[in-house]
């Protein structure tokens, strides 16, 4: 059968269940939406605890010699700040998106395994309050996001070991990532069981919303990623807590393996941080264009291919080690490569904006900043791939900057262009349009004054987290300038708070497609009723939302898909 | 379940019905896959090992008959759960259901014993994780693997009390096909862990 019909019962009068008060609707949910939206609330709330911590950051670095934080402290403030931001922000965010969103893009009534959806919830929810929990035993982890060998080693003395970190420290960090890992693996398997089998009738492979698409991709990478960061730091734990050597130089154990098996990890991460917002992006541009994605094809694909290379170049972070120069060689080659699908994705947004009827609404400048600041992130990126110009600038603010503008330019502007995006679909409620223009403008001053001059005190010589630095370097203005931007960046989340508060509660009504969009997902109610679709839609088109509201100009009628 | 299960909606799987295998069973097949992957990882990690120590090749100071008559009870321990226990649920028969789950339960606790007895008689001559990191790499990968047919003989344990409850019919025995997925996988891995472990010095001569 190709469709099939609700038949709404009249609910009987009798006692309530806890499931069915307000609170435990939501604390026994498996609707994917709200679980969705939980996802989202606890990526902001961890988003703002990051963001904290690169205030409290930047206050330490604003003028040489600070006081406002000591050595220790400041390693477990940016180790942290990294953590949080990396898996308990950007990863929750784009899988509580991918969460509401994607069935309801490809028309599916939930994801395919409902209860293994919550589960993945709740692992990340006290996995990311047991990481952060470590402050209050005076034990935040220290060994930086990446966690070295053997700088992390040894939490036992005794056993055959020289202890560099003795405290439990680095044992928050490894059982969280190994927790939050769990979680990661459940809703990535979810998803790609959900995007092969769920899908209403004609809603192709190639008619699927690129959203969709690289949600898809992503979910491979954390599949065939995640294992990697889970070997390595199970091993990491062994070695400290049983006394093996496998990160240990001292017993012919190698503290290179910890880099290769979390770089093999590592690098298709960012690009797990990255595809999703790419998603966004190529669903934002058509919508406030008024055109269809310009190679849509290519633009998939491309994601696809990406993903496969992101296999491919672990070791670029790691060409200062002394790798062999074949091995420099391949990797500085297989990243120079992803230039490529990378670029063909921005040329296809261009070419979208060509001649389309743009409208300046606040998703739409969030999406433009996005490819304006990605664009940037990529090209720096490009030239740390050149190994000469690595050894140069490795390990100093150089790396800091490319990687803010990648995962803030890039990965926060998508966010935000998603937020404002559905939002009206998540609450039935319009944000601000003028607050969101406040905020966009805020933010992308604030991230170009923050992170641009990164880019010069790395060519300067400011090595990445030193925790203070004399007065006499020539870093002090460009710091400085760093720290007023930082706090243009609070400014501008601080706007969307007030903005996020005020429009939950008298918001513009928003109706059911606020932005006259083309996808399944505003073909339903804002927000839509718990079974999404009455009758399960059938697909013609990538562009079925368009098809129905444009029936004499339907995409079927006069294109081929 | 979800919301619309409860209320009368048809159930996703009949909505969406386009034939083949069921979602549980892709959703076993990506898990099993990410599995397969921290084994690469770790196989990797040893393999790496070995190379960066000077490539002479690890050798275990124990026989190698011992873990190979081992590995043929723990590969043979996929034939009753295959041919005995679900062919007889495909049609119906809970009594091969019953005995070939017990006989697959029982070929599996005895690998899991031989293994014990091997560790300990490798700690016994001196061997250990913390000894060498020949030991680290060896207890690591073998005893991740065992770890896998514990959780296996836990879930099969699980599927064998449910199984003698009457839980599986002919068209319903979803769980125990997982633990069946589960159990091939941690059986196909160990033909890994053994060839790279046991094997590959012998190749070396």
């Amino acid at each position: 059968m190709a469709t099939s019909t609700i038949v709404e019962r009249p609910a009987l009068v009798r006692q309530k269940r806890f499931s069915e008060t307000y609170i435990g609707q939501w604390l026994t949910t498996t609707d994917h939406k709200k679980i969705g939206i939980m996802y989202m609330v606890t990526a902001f709330f961890f988003f703002v605890v990051g963001g904290l911590e690169a205030l409290l950051i930047r206050t330490q670095l604003a003028l040489p010699d600070g006081k406002v934080l000591d050595p220790q402290t400041y390693n477990e403030i940016f180790t942290m700040h990294g953590t949080t931001m990396i898996f308990l922000f950007v990863m929750p965010m784009f899988t509580g998106l991918g969460n509401y969103v994607v069935p309801l893009m490809i028309g599916a009534r939930d994801m395919a395994f409902p209860r293994l959806n919550a589960f993945g919830y709740w692992i990340v929810l006290f996995g990311g309050l047991f990481l952060q929990s470590s402050f209050l035993f005076h034990a935040a982890p220290d060994g930086g996001w990446f966690a070295y060998a053997p700088l992390t080693e040894c939490g036992v003395q005794g056993v055959n070991c020289i202890p560099a970190t003795p405290s439990i420290n680095m044992d928050f960090w490894a059982l969280g990532v190994l927790l939050l890992g769990i979680s990661s693996i459940a809703g990535a398997l979810n998803f790609v069981v959900t995007i092969f089998k769920l899908r209403a009738p004609g809603m192709t492979i190639n008619r699927m919303p690129l959203f969709v698409w690289m949600t898809l991709v992503t979910s491979f990478l954390l599949l065939f990623a995640l294992p990697s960061l889970t070997a390595a730091s199970g091993l990491l734990l062994l070695d400290r807590h049983l006394g093996t050597h496998f990160y240990q130089a001292a017993f012919n154990g190698d503290p290179l393996l910890w880099q290769h098996l979390f770089w093999s990890f590592g690098h298709p991460e960012v690009y797990i941080l990255i595809l999703p917002a790419f998603g966004i992006v190529s669903e934002v541009l058509p919508v406030f264009s008024r055109k269809p994605i310009f190679g849509y094809t290519f633009v998939a694909w491309s994601g696809v291919a990406i993903g496969f290379l992101s296999f491919t170049v672990w070791a670029h972070h790691m060409f200062a080690v002394g790798l062999p120069v074949v091995a420099q060689a391949f990797f500085a080659t297989s990243t120079t490569l992803i230039a490529i699908p990378t670029a063909v994705k921005i040329f296809n947004w261009l070419a979208t904006l060509y001649g389309g009827k743009l409208s300046f609404k606040t998703p739409m400048l969030f999406a433009l900043g996005f490819v304006a600041m990605f664009l940037i992130g990529g090209l720096n990126g490009v030239a740390l791939a050149i190994v000469p110009f690595d050894y140069q600038v490795t390990d100093s603010y150089f790396v800091i900057a490319h990687l803010h503008y990648v995962l803030f330019g890039g990965a926060v502007f998508a966010i935000f262009a998603a937020i404002f995006y559905w939002f009206p679909k998540m609450t039935g409620k319009l944000l601000n349009e003028r607050l969101g223009q406040i905020q966009f403008w805020l933010m992308l001053i604030g991230v170009n004054v923050t992170f641009f001059p990164m880019h010069i005190l790395g060519l300067l010589g400011m090595p990445r987290r030193i925790y203070t630095y004399a007065p006499d370097l020539g870093w002090n203005e460009l710091n400085l300038l760093e720290t007023v931007g930082a706090f243009i960046i609070a400014a501008a989340i601080l706007v969307f708070l007030f903005n996020f508060v005020t429009s939950l509660r008298q918001g513009q009504p928003a109706g059911s497609d606020p932005w006259d969009a083309f996808t399944l997902e505003w073909d339903t109610a804002s927000p839509p009723e718990p079974y999404n679709f009455k009758t399960i839609p059938v697909v013609r088109s990538r562009r079925p939302f368009y098809d129905k509201k444009n029936p004499e100009t339907a995409d079927w009628k006069v294109a081929v898909h | 379940m979800s919301v619309a299960y409860r209320e009368g909606i048809p159930a996703l799987e009949q909505v969406h019905d386009e034939g083949g295998r069921s979602l549980g069973w892709w959703g076993m097949m990506f898990f099993i896959a990410s599995e397969a992957l921290i084994f690469a990882n770790l196989i990797a990690a040893y393999l790496y090992l070995e190379i960066r120590q000077g490539g002479h090749g690890w050798r275990l100071p124990s026989e190698i008959w011992y873990p190979l008559i081992n590995t043929i009870i723990l590969l043979g321990s996929s034939a009753p759960i295959h041919y005995i226990a679900a062919r007889g649920i495909e049609k119906g028969s809970q009594r091969r259901l019953i005995w070939g789950l017990l006989a697959t339960i029982v070929m599996g606790a005895i690998f899991l014993g031989g293994q014990v007895y091997e560790y300990s008689s490798l700690i016994s001559q001196g061997f250990t994780p913390q000894s060498q990191l020949f030991g680290s790499a060896f207890f690591t990968l073998t005893g991740f693997h065992g770890l896998h047919v514990t959780v296996g003989l836990i879930f099969l344990l699980i599927v064998f009390v449910r199984a003698l409850n009457g839980h599986f019919t002919k068209e319903r025995h979803f769980a125990f096909q997982a633990g069946e997925m589960y159990w091939h996988f941690v059986d196909a891995v160990w033909i890994f862990v053994f060839s790279i472990v046991y094997l590959l010095p012998l190749l070396r001569g």
